[in-house]
């Protein structure tokens, strides 16, 4: 063979790697790191009083409790809309398909004054709602809707490819066993999916924990109730307590990184079986 | 279980499908649907399975009227070109999915569906796989645990569509060999579809040759194979070659030579009609002789045993295939170049101009 070197049938594996490295570490891994940094200055104690204040506490619970909602809501209709979309033809599909990318595209803040709109006790749908006795506007329920607002588009493009592809002989075959439909749905169907559903339910949680623009208008801000973690880290910054908003920061960001982690490790033994 | 098809149509659009097609298959027969794509034998066994809805017509199982029969409820197994297993069982779930799916109150027990599982299992030859992912198996093994897992719910009609098209050669010989006997052990009433001449004749006990969605003909495979009542399945049913040919009185002159054509003794005026041979029923001559076609041999393919040869005629040029044992070739001790003389041992002959 003498001093010939293998050349790789796909070249340029040094150069592509090492970019995207140093991208990653400029995008990503500097102010994350940065983040920590900062909440190095901090001692323990002060560390401690900054993430455990009540108020703070508060925040993380509406935040995780109602990005976990909102992400659940979504598991459940993004999964319908996406099933909606591959199933059927209808007039209008294309606009549908279209506006389930309008969180994306749509600035959060506009997103969040149109909501207050609806659902104020004087909007279109929440003064109807009012007369139920149900407070949607400046209330947990107003920070939930925004945050399945967001989240619809990651369910429904992480589903929608794998219903595409999803054959309608593995259905037919089911039926021709003798099962019912809602069988052939809970058992064919749904396992098939359930590894992009995890996917898409995993980053509809996760785009929710960090939302700010589109709840802040509709949740009120009322501290202790509907206040948002992410609020408080703004509202810590615009008061020059960056210690404090890092701090916070570092909790989020450590609970985010469990919770993906947990999630992640379902998707994988969800596929696994595949 | 027999079947019953009456007048049944189907369109899909402006194309027609399946167009008023008549068929009865009896009690434990093996049948196939031969034709080529689009001649609407798919459709066909979808609509026997309930898998699709006629737009007129009648499906009877047995006598009984099952058109409007869901296909959860008509007790068919259905095997699919490309398997249709689900991925994320095993093999083992796969096969008992059907009996797990059913209501409580009829569904047996776990140790009876075990046990009728590995039944299946042996009887398919795989009873090792039971516990692995479909992905882990041979395309050839996959299609015998579709297979296993049709025959779980004990279905009155098995329903096999293009069951091998999607394996390699070897495979599927051996395979079809396996279905025939597999039949011949479970005797349950079978449809398989096919656009494969070799598998149809080689496995059914009767044939349904279907094109433009229309029965051509149906029959035993030797049936068909041997007095085919139309060109179509004449050229469908293996290669053949097409001589132009005057008939009268029970003759047939194609050129200069003569062949009897019995089926035409009634035929008083002389008529143009097209004779049908088939390459393996001409005889190569390196004599002239009375009755015989002087021809040039123009190539010489030898397949394994046998030698196929592509001869022109003198007069016209025309190609015509040739097929006789490799043996016999050289023992006539002829190569490309020389000039022979065929004569049709036998001939079918089609009234008509360019049918």
């Amino acid at each position: 063979m003498g001093k010939a070197v293998m050349k790789s049938v796909l070249p340029g594996f040094g150069i592509t790697l090492g970019f995207s490295v140093l991208y990653l570490s400029l995008l990503f891994l500097l102010p994350v790191a940065g983040l920590f940094l900062f909440t190095l200055q901090m001692s323990w104690a002060d560390f401690w009083v900054a993430i455990s204040h009540p108020q703070v506490v508060a925040s993380y619970k509406l935040s995780f409790a109602a990005s976990f909602i909102g992400a659940t809501i979504n598991a459940v209709f993004g999964t319908l809309v996406a099933w909606v979309l591959v199933r059927y033809q209808f007039l209008g599909k294309k606009v549908v398909d279209a506006l389930v990318d309008l969180p994306f595209a749509l600035p959060t803040a506009v997103a969040g004054i149109a909501l207050v709109t609806l659902y104020s006790t004087t909007g279109w749908v929440g003064q109807y709602l009012y007369l139920w006795g149900i407070k949607v506007a400046y209330s947990e329920i107003g920070v939930v809707i925004a945050l399945t607002y967001i989240g619809l588009p990651f369910v429904v493009r992480t589903v929608q490819p794998v219903l595409a592809d999803f054959s309608k002989e593995l259905e037919e075959a089911s039926a021709s066993l003798g099962a019912s439909r809602f069988t052939t749905i809970r058992r064919v169907i749904l396992p098939a999916v359930l590894p992009a559903l995890l996917t898409g339910y995993a980053l509809a949680f996760a785009k929710a924990v960090g939302e700010y623009g589109s709840v802040i208008f509709i949740s009120g801000n009322l501290p202790y109730r509907t206040e948002i973690t992410p609020l408080l880290i703004v509202s810590k910054a615009e008061q020059y307590d960056y210690n404090g908003a890092a701090a916070i920061g570092v909790v989020m960001l450590a609970a985010a990184f469990i919770l993906l982690l947990i999630i992640n490790s379902l998707q994988w033994w969800a596929s696994k079986r595949g | 279980m027999s079947i019953h098809i009456q007048q049944v149509n189907k369109h899909f659009g402006n194309f027609v499908a399946v167009d008023s097609v008549n068929l009865e298959i009896k009690t434990g027969e093996l049948t196939a649907l031969l034709g080529p794509s689009g001649s609407g034998k798919t459709t066909l066994l979808r609509i026997i399975a309930g898998l699709e809805q006629a737009d007129s017509g009648i499906v009877k199982f047995n006598g009984e009227d099952i058109t409007t029969q869901h296909v959860s409820e008509r007790g068919v197994g259905f095997v699919f070109q490309h398997y249709a297993l689900f991925k994320h069982m095993t093999v083992f779930e796969n096969v008992a999915y059907g009996l797990t799916v059913r209501p409580r109150k009829t569904r047996p027990s776990k140790a009876e569906i075990a046990e009728k599982v590995h039944s299946l299992l042996k009887l398919v030859q795989l009873d090792w796989t039971a516990d692995r992912y479909p992905s882990q198996l041979s395309g050839g093994q996959r299609q015998r645990i579709a297979l296993a897992r049709a025959l779980a719910v004990e279905p009155k009609v098995l329903l096999l569509d293009e069951p091998f098209g999607a394996l390699d050669a070897k495979v599927r010989a051996e395979l079809r060999r396996w279905l025939r006997r597999l039949h011949d052990e479970i005797n349950v009433t079978t449809v398989f579809v096919t656009h494969d001449q070799e598998e149809a004749l080689e496995v059914a006990d009767k044939i349904v040759v279907m094109n433009k969605g229309r029965i051509e003909q149906q029959g035993t495979p030797e049936e068909v194979y041997d007095t085919p009542s139309n060109p179509f399945v004449y050229e469908f049913l293996g290669n053949v070659n097409l001589f132009h040919a005057r008939v009268k009185h029970g003759h047939s002159t194609i050129g200069n030579i003569h062949i009897p054509s019995p089926e035409h003794a009634e035929r008083e005026e002389e008529q143009q009609g097209l004779a049908y041979v088939r390459p393996h029923e001409i005889e190569v001559l390196t004599q002239p002789t009375e009755n015989a076609i002087k021809v040039n041999l123009d190539l010489v393919t030898i397949v394994g045993p046998v030698a196929r040869l592509e001869v022109l005629t003198e007069i016209d040029e025309q190609l015509i295939h040739v097929e006789l044992s490799k043996v016999q070739f050289k023992q006539l001790g002829i190569s490309k170049g020389d000039n022979a003389w065929i004569q049709p041992r036998y001939s079918k002959v089609f009234l008509g101009e360019g049918i």
